[in-house]
């Protein structure tokens, strides 16, 4: 209604040639418009504002480094409010009223999924940052975030060299964890795992094929007791582990009882793919430490690159006046060095393409891009992923990992479903 | 038909005429974007909605807490049907949705085949969320559950049916919902004309909905479904089976909700389990409660103003739009039972107050029927 | 030429191993880049005074080594004396000598850190080590590793404890650990004999082995071995099902005394006063963020910003004991917060809609937004951390059945909360009256009750109730701006199945509902479908007793 009002006001005025808006339209040539579309409010606000806030700090640094292009930024930030359908309103929004250049934003695969068509109809561009399930490859989204093979995949390898024989998979009911641990499965059968070592159990359909593996609880479940017993009696015999894909919520009760049951990083460590630096200040850290982790980047990565990046942005979050930016007790985590990277990417394409259109845009991203991150070089693929180093890390107890491996350069690959034979009769 | 209904009449005909012709026409010339349209289809379809709750509370007395799942049913049989008509123009290319391809299923499951057929999604619409509605209204009116107790029965029965949607066993996308439709009767849901077509016949189906529930409330039937809020147990000795006029109206109410959420779905493209949680019926309570219940203009302008209220604030004051909400509504509870509708009434009360101190304050809570 | 040379180095490591002490060996270690060679220097400790090796490896794993540089540049491990002073600086002393080197401030210095490989090189020295350790716990653990690691070589070891050994856990652990190491014998008597004494204990770690070693032998053609080992399995599952079942029971008793602790204050405002409080999950919330700011007035203080209004509460930065009582403090102090912010909202809002049971639910539920958001505004929209004190962490095992403390506290804590509750209404005058005005309110007016006063105050003690349900839900899961909305649907059910009115129904349904949720989600092995088939079995139970359980009679003909 008010945007109605405003556009035919606007269109009078400019019929009226009324001069008043005339320095309005030459700033439009020197700007270009980038929306933010994350969820400012409602449960999952929690960790999208700080992507946000990492957009915010790189748009104004490169502006004041002369902008894309020549042009500078003019963020349009819309709240998604965690709510799926408005996420759709709003992408609209972006791409339709403001047509904004690019689009960064979205957490939660249904949020992706829920605009997933808004772009394709718009031919928009999409730039999506958070670790996610794969099986999906849209000429309008460039997936900044980690594939399957990129985090799940690269812990079984460094649980596996640990030693480690049984593998208890669980997560929350959602698509991420149900396609993560299906390619886990596939992934431990080709490494030789037997089937009665992985636990959480599973589902077949009729013809006796797995669909499902794993237990799942849903977002907010707070009864972990059961799951607790279960995985008490599974590792009792040592050389067990959890791979977890519990959402940030569940993992306080989890963990509570986890300890509490007597279970440590030590008997049976736990790997969990959804806690980063951001979502470990509301966990209990006493009762995490040790525990393993997997991104592609972690705060304590000792490269000048990444020290000038977290200086530069803590800097930033004392100087800015920006509403609702908390700025105590501030981390860095992957999602938001991906947003971060994102940005530079399509810079540097849109500078290479010469032009703001997306095909063209999207043209020089799978032409293949590469930039120095904090967390080492990305470079863009053809299928609209990325090439990244991957980490594992294991936690502390102020809240940040210790890096112990590193895998150098992974392809980001998508389809990763039934890609992996089960090893036959292996001994 | 008195001078205010007459009032109110000449009101929905303009309203009518405005959603129906007008906005349409003016969108298609391009004078309205698509944007305002699309946004405007789905109040309409909350304000179907919350004319649904009013017929339950605000006539019957019956608070249902579990509004919201009804929508959600027809929603979700829509949204069946929209699925199976993307085809296999989905991510992997194959004819059965994207996310039972990933669930590692290869055909379709039985209870999915007939949703190809348009008619028989729609008839699933109505049908559904009238069995469920059936079979709870039954037992509940049976053992003659009442008040509060109804509430509390409802927002369980409502609670439990979003944990089991949440799940992805259920073969209904789990958390994802349904998303990315592509065609519905053949048309791109996506497109411009589509998009509008569906707003005509959202208004459509509020004016009808409108209609329906006037000419419902006129009837004998409606004098005793009155009485029944006012006071069951005199229905009762008057030699009516009370529960069988509840049972009606609840599943009539849940139908009403069904056809709303079938309308809305393909208009904001995506449909899931958080549609029927406890919080989303108590908000549509909110609608009808601000618009003024026991009327039926009271929750279509509630519907319309709260949610206009919403798009606003969440951008404009993010953080104090759940206070203000809250704030709202407790204002309105306590100074304003009778909602936007009865403010002019009841400002007349408060004068007429005035000017004569012996009559007692009119604030006694009983809805009065328009 | 190469023994030869690896024998020299090995001689020179055990030379330098017995020359220095394990003090001098972990102080030149800690310096090392390489977690490899680490991990080597400290295996080659095991053997050395163990009480000694226990404390310092112990101190360098929880990050109680520290290292610092001296002023030519070389790196010293220091530790650090308990002497904060008010620029936060300690004495750090050489581990080495003992020396003093200087005061420095904790959080400028480098702790020496450990990784998984150092760590696991740490474990089985200490694993030796404790085995002799005066701590059962330890010594459990010690002995444990050792089974599961099947290695002969520390048959000698153990064979050489159980002699000395006295407690009857830590025998029955040594008892298991051979036998499992046995499984690996040479011969197949020693095999049966293990595979007997394994079935016997029912011991529940073994069953991989056995599993392993059934099918050895099967391969082998070993019959008598293969019937030993699937007979000593057998045994052990019909063990793990009176685990199962026995554990399952506890597990739904502690949840049913979440239940009853969560819905004991709705029964009072719902049951006795027929308020429908759907903010009661806040004034669960209020009660948990109280035990939140306690802790941090406990601990380093805490700062708080709402609406730009700037709260410094001071820090007691207590330790050990001192802070492990914070929960004590916090117990009263979120019964009371809690109470009063009841008591506020019985005055401000119920009071006016005592007629209107509905729309008190609805107003409420108003409420029950904008406290959300004061809650997210005040301490923000992440969950705050709340860590449970020493004594509530931990767990109690009893042939293998697990109780957890915190479990337990929880159960303890329901049954004299109902005591209190019963008492309160029985025996005290409040108590009457409170009774008085909920049987017959304009009777009880007429005989001179305050019956406005009786109100604020039974809505007061629901609320606190609720409140101190916050103080112990803050240890077993998430404090959040939404914590309420995860229990205010199971407590409106309790109450109602149980019968509204009355605070026996209301026991009796939580532990039933508690029961019922944890079996089912045993025998189906799903949390969820469980949950779903109580709120069903909810629904049609009332078709049986519409009124719940205890029906309070009454001749009224509408209630």
């Amino acid at each position: 209604m008010i945007n109605k009002l405003t556009k035919s006001l606007g269109a009078l005025a400019l019929a009226a040639g009324i001069s008043t808006i005339a320095p309005q339209g030459a700033n439009a040539q020197d700007t270009v418009k980038v929306g933010v579309l994350h969820s400012l409010s409602g449960p999952m606000a929690i960790s999208e504002t700080s992507l946000r806030d990492v957009l915010l700090f790189t748009f104004d640094e490169i502006n004041a480094e002369g902008g894309v292009a020549g042009k500078k930024i003019e963020p349009v930030i819309v709240d998604g409010a965690s709510n799926w359908p408005l996420f759709a309103e709003k992408a609209k929004q972006l791409l339709e009223q403001d047509k904004c250049a690019v689009v960064f934003g979205c957490w939660t695969s249904v949020s992706r999924k829920s605009v997933l068509p808004v772009f394709e109809k718009n031919n928009g561009l999409l730039f999506y940052p958070v670790q996610y399930e794969g099986e999906e490859e849209s000429k309008n989204v460039f997936y900044t975030a980690e594939a399957v093979n990129q985090q799940a995949t690269p812990s079984i390898d460094y649980l596996l060299a640990q030693g480690k024989k049984k593998f208890y998979l669980l997560g929350s009911d959602y698509v991420y964890p149900q396609t993560t641990n299906l390619v886990l499965l596939e992934y431990l059968l080709s490494k030789g795992v037997p089937l009665e070592n992985i636990g959480g159990g599973f589902k077949k359909d009729e013809s006796g094929k797995i669909i499902s593996a794993g237990k799942y609880t849903p977002f907010g479940h707070t009864d972990y007791q059961q799951i607790i017993a279960e995985i008490k009696q599974f590792s009792a015999g040592g050389k067990a582990c959890v791979v977890s894909t519990l959402n940030g919520d569940t993992n306080v009760p989890f963990f509570k009882e986890y300890a509490a049951a007597g279970l440590t990083a030590e008997k049976c460590p736990v790997v969990s793919f959804s806690i980063s630096e951001d979502e470990f200040r509301a966990l209990p850290a006493k009762q995490l430490v040790g525990q393993l982790g997997c991104w592609t980047y972690f705060q304590s990565i000792k490269t000048p690159a990444n020290k000038k990046f977290v200086d530069d942005f803590q800097g930033w979050l004392k100087a800015t006046t920006v509403d609702g930016v908390k700025k105590e007790g501030r981390v860095t985590c992957s999602p938001m060095v991906l947003s971060y990277n994102g940005v530079y990417l399509w810079k540097a394409a849109v500078e290479k393409a010469g032009s703001f259109e997306v095909d063209k845009v999207r043209e020089a991203l799978q032409a293949g891009i590469s930039f120095d991150g904090p967390g080492g070089k990305v470079t863009s693929q053809k299928n609209m992923h990325l090439t990244k180093n991957v980490f594992i890390g294991e936690t502390k107890a102020d809240g940040q990992f210790k890096i112990l491996k590193e895998y150098k350069n992974v392809f980001g690959e998508p389809w990763l479903k039934g890609t992996f034979k089960p090893k036959t009769a292996a001994k | 038909m008195n001078k205010r209904t007459k009032i109110e009449l000449a009101i929905v005909a303009v309203i009518a005429v405005i959603l129906i012709f007008v906005l349409p026409a003016l969108n298609a010339s391009g004078a309205v974007s698509n944007f305002t349209i699309n946004v405007w289809g789905k109040y309409l379809c909350y304000a179907i909605l919350a004319i649904s709750v009013d017929l339950l509370w605000g006539y019957t007395g019956l608070l249902s807490l579990g509004q919201a799942l009804f929508f959600a049913l027809g929603g979700y049989m829509m949204g069946m049907h929209l699925m199976r008509m993307i085809g296999d123009l989905g991510q992997y290319k194959k004819p059965i949705p994207d996310f039972l391809v990933f669930l590692g299923w290869e055909q379709l499951p039985s209870f999915w085949v007939p949703f190809s057929s348009f008619a028989f999604s729609m008839l699933m619409v109505i049908v559904l969320p009238a069995i469920v509605a059936t079979a709870f209204g039954y037992l509940a009116f049976r053992s003659r559950i009442k008040g509060v107790y109804f509430s509390i029965l409802t927002q369980a029965l409502t609670y439990g049916a979003a944990l089991m949607f949440f799940r992805n066993d259920m073969l209904l996308g789990g958390n994802n919902g349904f998303t990315d439709f592509k065609f519905l009767l053949g048309a791109d849901v996506r497109d411009a004309g589509t998009q509008r077509g569906l707003f005509i016949a959202s208004a459509i189906v509020l004016i009808a909905v409108y209609g329906f529930c006037r000419w419902l409330t006129t009837t004998k039937f409606g004098l005793v479904q009155r009485a029944v809020r006012d006071s069951e147990t005199r229905v009762l000795f008057s030699g009516y089976a009370a529960a069988n006029y509840k049972l009606f109206v609840f599943v009539v109410c849940s139908v009403i909700a069904g056809i709303a959420g079938a309308l809305y779905v393909p208009q904001v493209g995506i449909i899931n389990p958080s549609e029927m949680q406890p919080d989303k019926s108590l908000e549509i309570i909110v609608w009808v409660a601000v618009g003024g219940r026991g009327t039926l203009l009271g929750p279509v302008i509630g519907a319309v103003a709260i949610n206009a209220l919403k798009s606003w604030a969440t951008r404009a004051y993010p953080d104090l739009w759940l206070i203000i909400l809250g704030g709202l509504f407790i204002l309105v509870v306590l100074f304003m039972p009778k909602g936007i509708v009865g403010l002019p009434a009841q400002i007349r009360g408060f004068f007429a107050k005035r000017k004569s101190t012996e009559t007692p304050a009119a604030a006694q809570p009983s809805p009065t029927a328009p | 030429m190469r023994k030869f040379l690896c024998a020299v180095i090995l001689l020179v490591l055990c030379a330098s191993g017995i020359a220095e002490s394990p003090k001098e060996v972990i102080s030149k270690t800690v310096l090392l880049e390489d977690s490899e060679e680490q991990a080597k220097r400290v295996g080659a400790l095991s053997g050395a005074n163990p009480e000694e090796l226990i404390a310092l490896l112990n101190k360098w794993k929880e990050g109680g080594i520290f290292i610092v540089e001296n002023a030519d540049g070389t790196k010293v491990a220091v530790t650090l004396d308990e002497d904060k002073d008010a620029e936060d600086k300690q004495t750090a002393r050489r581990l080495d000598t003992g020396a003093v080197f200087g005061r420095v401030v904790a959080a400028d210095i480098t702790t020496a850190e450990t990784d998984s490989t150092l760590r696991l090189a740490m474990k089985s020295v200490l694993d030796l080590a404790e085995l002799s350790s005066p701590d059962l716990k330890r010594r459990l653990q010690a002995i444990e590793t050792m089974g599961s690691e099947q290695d002969p070589e520390r048959l000698p070891a153990l064979l050489a404890w159980q002699a000395k050994e006295t407690h009857s856990r830590a025998k029955r652990a040594i008892q298991e650990a051979i036998a499992l190491i046995q499984l690996k014998d040479e011969s197949d008597d020693v095999k049966i004999a293990a595979c007997k004494t394994l079935g016997e204990l029912g011991s529940i770690p073994s069953q991989d082995f056995l599993k392993t070693t059934a099918k050895e032998a099967n391969e082998a053609g070993k019959a008598a071995l293969v019937t030993a080992a699937n007979g000593a399995l057998k045994d052990i599952a019909g063990h793990v099902t009176f685990v199962n079942t026995a554990g399952t029971a506890f597990r739904g008793l502690s949840l049913g005394s979440i239940l009853l602790v969560v819905a004991i204050g709705l029964a009072i405002t719902f049951g006795l006063m027929g308020v429908i409080n759907m903010a009661h999950g806040e004034m669960i919330a209020i009660g948990a963020y109280t035990t939140y700011v306690v802790q941090c007035v406990f601990g380093p203080g805490l700062e708080l910003s709402p609406f730009g209004i700037n709260i410094k509460l001071p820090g007691m930065n207590a330790t050990d004991w001192l802070y492990d009582s914070y929960f004590i403090i916090a117990l009263p102090l979120s019964f009371l917060a809690a109470a009063l912010g009841g008591l506020a909202l019985e005055r401000g809002i119920i009071r006016f809609l005592y007629r209107r049971p509905l729309e008190s639910l609805l107003a409420t539920w108003g409420v029950s937004l904008v406290l959300q958001q004061l809650f997210r505004l005040t301490f923000g929209a992440n969950n705050v951390q709340v860590s449970s004190p020493s004594w509530l962490s931990g767990n109690w095992t009893v042939n293998d059945v697990l109780f957890g403390w915190n479990r337990v506290f929880v159960i303890v804590f329901a049954i004299a909360i109902v005591w209190g509750v019963t008492m309160l209404l029985k025996k005290t005058p409040l108590g009457l009256l409170i009774r008085a005005v909920m049987q017959n309110r304009q009777m009880a007016a007429c005989m001179g009750v305050r019956t406005e006063r009786v109100n604020m105050l039974t809505f007061a003690l629901g609320s606190g109730l609720a409140g101190l349900a916050g103080a112990f839900i803050s240890q077993i899961g998430n404090v959040g701006p939404s914590l309420g909305q995860l229990y205010i649907v199971d407590s409106f059910m309790t109450v109602v199945v149980g019968g509204v009115g009355n605070i026996i129904g209301t026991v009796i349904s939580a532990l039933g509902i508690g029961l019922l949720d944890q079996s089912l989600q045993q025998i189906l092995g799903n949390p969820v479908l469980g949950k779903i088939l109580v709120l069903a079995g909810i629904i049609l139970f009332l078709q049986w007793k519409p009124a719940g359980l205890f029906v309070t009679k009454s001749r009224s003909l509408e209630s």
